[in-house]
């Protein structure tokens, strides 16, 4: 887990209610209201999507919703920002391979 | 910037994965601003449209042509400057009398 | 569709947006707040360390906190605010068009519009750039800050101005290691204070260098470093590789001005203050009457500043419809414009100061 659970400045991180996501058929533990792209890397996963061109491996790039480079397959609609939406419980997430399916 | 040759194979557009050395040809065949660059080589044209790209590519522009940034950088705008699904733009929240 | 109506509406809940909202509100418009995000406050949240400037801004306050009593003014001035709606386009220097929610299109028509919607970070290339690791300082500094989850363990920073620094240091108290800094420049570009705590971290400094290639099989595994002569080449068999997971960009940002731009704002070209601007008097009115700026969107500096003149717009926004007397009106912006002039002296306020006024000048020329 990379979640940084003691700060100095702010403080202990505040216990929260937590929902399961599922990401490529496998369960995670998320903090609700926490955006996807941060539950991801909390349990360790950076790669979020293939390129269409070069099935290169992308993650998080600006991290504020403008470079769509961490988009996803989320609930069966591909190209959602992962760092601006927020999990809900029991969300189905897939690495999105190129431009993605809709399903 | 790195060496150019060397690097002709690096992406500039992330979203439409366009290299270098496809920009730089671009520019040699006469496009010779953002919007021409993109017209010919896609680069700013994926889904993210040019927001991460467009100042590099004006630079890299500049720097191949000796035009300056503002010369060869957008102007205007699309709408929406935002990515949007089609059905957003055409779905209107008509009756919310909640908000008058 | 039903058109609805407001005396003012802000696009951007950073603290220029939420500065202007709160002194548009408290000078009696009605304003409604609209921001992309879930959240309000833009980038402001994740700002833990503290602020500079005199005792009026709040200097020694940290951003989170300065935020937290803006909350509070905006809700107690009822203003009223709209998240998760992202602003597409002005219509006829007058109608937003919106979408809330991802899902439904709505138009409002303001009398007034001020645009706050910030900055881009802006991005260097080099080989393996694209790989899974490779952010914006932005970045990890909401990832650790806002989510409270580190993007990496051990870090380079690629830039030495503020943004490097400061978000260097919150890695640090976050827990991750910052292996180097790497300034292509031959000097430091932050201010001292955050320079020496990074420093005093035992943090080392490369200027004149650049990363020359990030490596990694599917991430970021290590960073290749290279020096850079006087003419910012690199210097071949200079290079060393560092071992890295993660490689934050700092290298500077730009305004977002789509929005100002497309909706005919004139735009002014401002080097020091991040490129293309739309241009704007000293009351924060752009070339369109009914459009006014603040923060980044109009000259990248910082979120002191941006406050500062998110009041100068809001007052001056709302003054302009007459819900203020000339006299309010003008002993408040004396007031905010000495804040702002302040916040833009010393060494490195000098220099937004004078390119802040170029922009300025050029208003009054070719208006």
């Amino acid at each position: 887990m990379n979640r940084i659970t003691d700060h100095p400045i702010l403080g202990p991180l505040e216990e929260a209610e937590m929902v399961d996501i599922i990401v490529d058929g496998q369960v995670m533990q998320a903090r609700k209201g926490e955006m996807i792209a941060a539950a991801l890397m909390a349990n360790g996963k950076n790669t979020f999507r293939k390129t269409v061109k070069r099935e290169e491996p992308r993650g998080i790039y600006c991290g504020i919703g403008r470079c769509t480079d961490c988009v996803m397959t989320v609930n069966g609609i591909p190209n959602v920002r992962t760092c601006v939406t927020e999990v809900e419980e029991g969300m189905v997430i897939q690495t999105q391979i190129g431009s993605g399916e809709w399903q | 910037m790195s060496d150019e040759n060397e690097n002709r194979d690096m992406l500039i557009c992330r979203c439409e994965e366009v290299t270098l050395g496809e920009i730089l040809d671009a520019i040699d065949e006469g496009f010779v601003t953002v919007k021409d660059v993109k017209r010919a080589t896609r680069a700013g044209m994926g889904l993210c449209q040019g927001r991460s790209c467009s100042r590099t590519i004006a630079r890299i522009i500049s720097e191949r042509t000796g035009k300056s940034l503002e010369e060869v950088l957008p102007k205007s705008y699309r709408y929406p400057v935002r990515p949007e699904k089609m059905g957003a733009a055409l779905s209107r929240e008509g009756e919310d009398e909640s908000n008058n | 569709m039903k058109r609805l109506k407001r005396d003012i509406v802000v696009i951007g809940s950073g603290p220029a947006g939420l500065c202007a909202a709160i002194e548009a509100a408290r000078s009696g418009a009605a304003v409604l707040l609209v921001d992309e995000n879930a959240k309000i406050g833009g980038q402001l949240f994740k700002q833990i360390h503290k602020f500079f400037g005199s005792a009026d801004h709040r200097a020694g306050v940290r951003g989170i906190d300065i935020g937290e009593q803006l909350l509070r003014q905006a809700e107690e001035l009822a203003v009223e605010v709209w998240l998760n709606c992202e602003a597409c386009g002005i219509f006829d220097e007058k109608t937003v068009w919106m979408v809330r929610d991802k899902e439904h299109s709505v138009a409002v028509e303001a009398q007034r519009i001020i645009i706050a919607t910030g900055a881009v970070e802006n991005s260097i290339n080099f080989p393996g750039w694209t790989l899974p690791g490779v952010m914006g300082a932005g970045a990890a500094q909401t990832m650790i800050n806002i989510h409270r989850v580190l993007p990496g363990h051990r870090v380079l920073m690629v830039g030495s101005g503020n943004v490097g620094v400061i978000v260097s240091y919150q890695l640090l108290q976050a827990g991750a290691t910052v292996a180097a800094i790497v300034e292509a420049a031959p000097n430091l570009g932050g201010y001292g204070v955050h320079t020496a705590k990074v420093r005093r971290a035992g943090v080392p400094f490369y200027t004149s260098h650049t990363v020359k290639e990030a490596r990694g099989n599917g991430h970021v595994e290590r960073a290749v470093l290279v020096k850079l002569d006087s003419q910012w080449n690199q210097v071949p068999g200079s290079e060393f590789e560092v071992e890295v997971d993660t490689i934050c960009i700092a290298t500077g940002l730009t305004p977002a001005v789509e929005l100002a731009f497309g909706s005919g704002c004139r735009p002014f070209n401002s080097p020091p203050l991040g490129g293309l601007v739309p241009v704007h008097d000293r009351m924060m009115k752009s070339s369109i009457d009914s459009i006014y700026i603040a923060g980044d969107v109009s000259g990248v500096e910082e979120a002191s500043t941006a406050m500062e003149e998110g009041r100068i717009a809001g007052l001056s926004a709302a003054h302009s419809l007459g819900t203020i007397t000339d006299q309010m009106f003008a002993e408040r912006l004396e007031q905010l414009q000495h804040n702002v002039d302040a916040l833009r002296s010393g060494m490195f306020g000098q220099k937004r100061r004078e390119a802040k006024d170029a922009i300025v000048r050029s208003y009054g020329v070719e208006r």
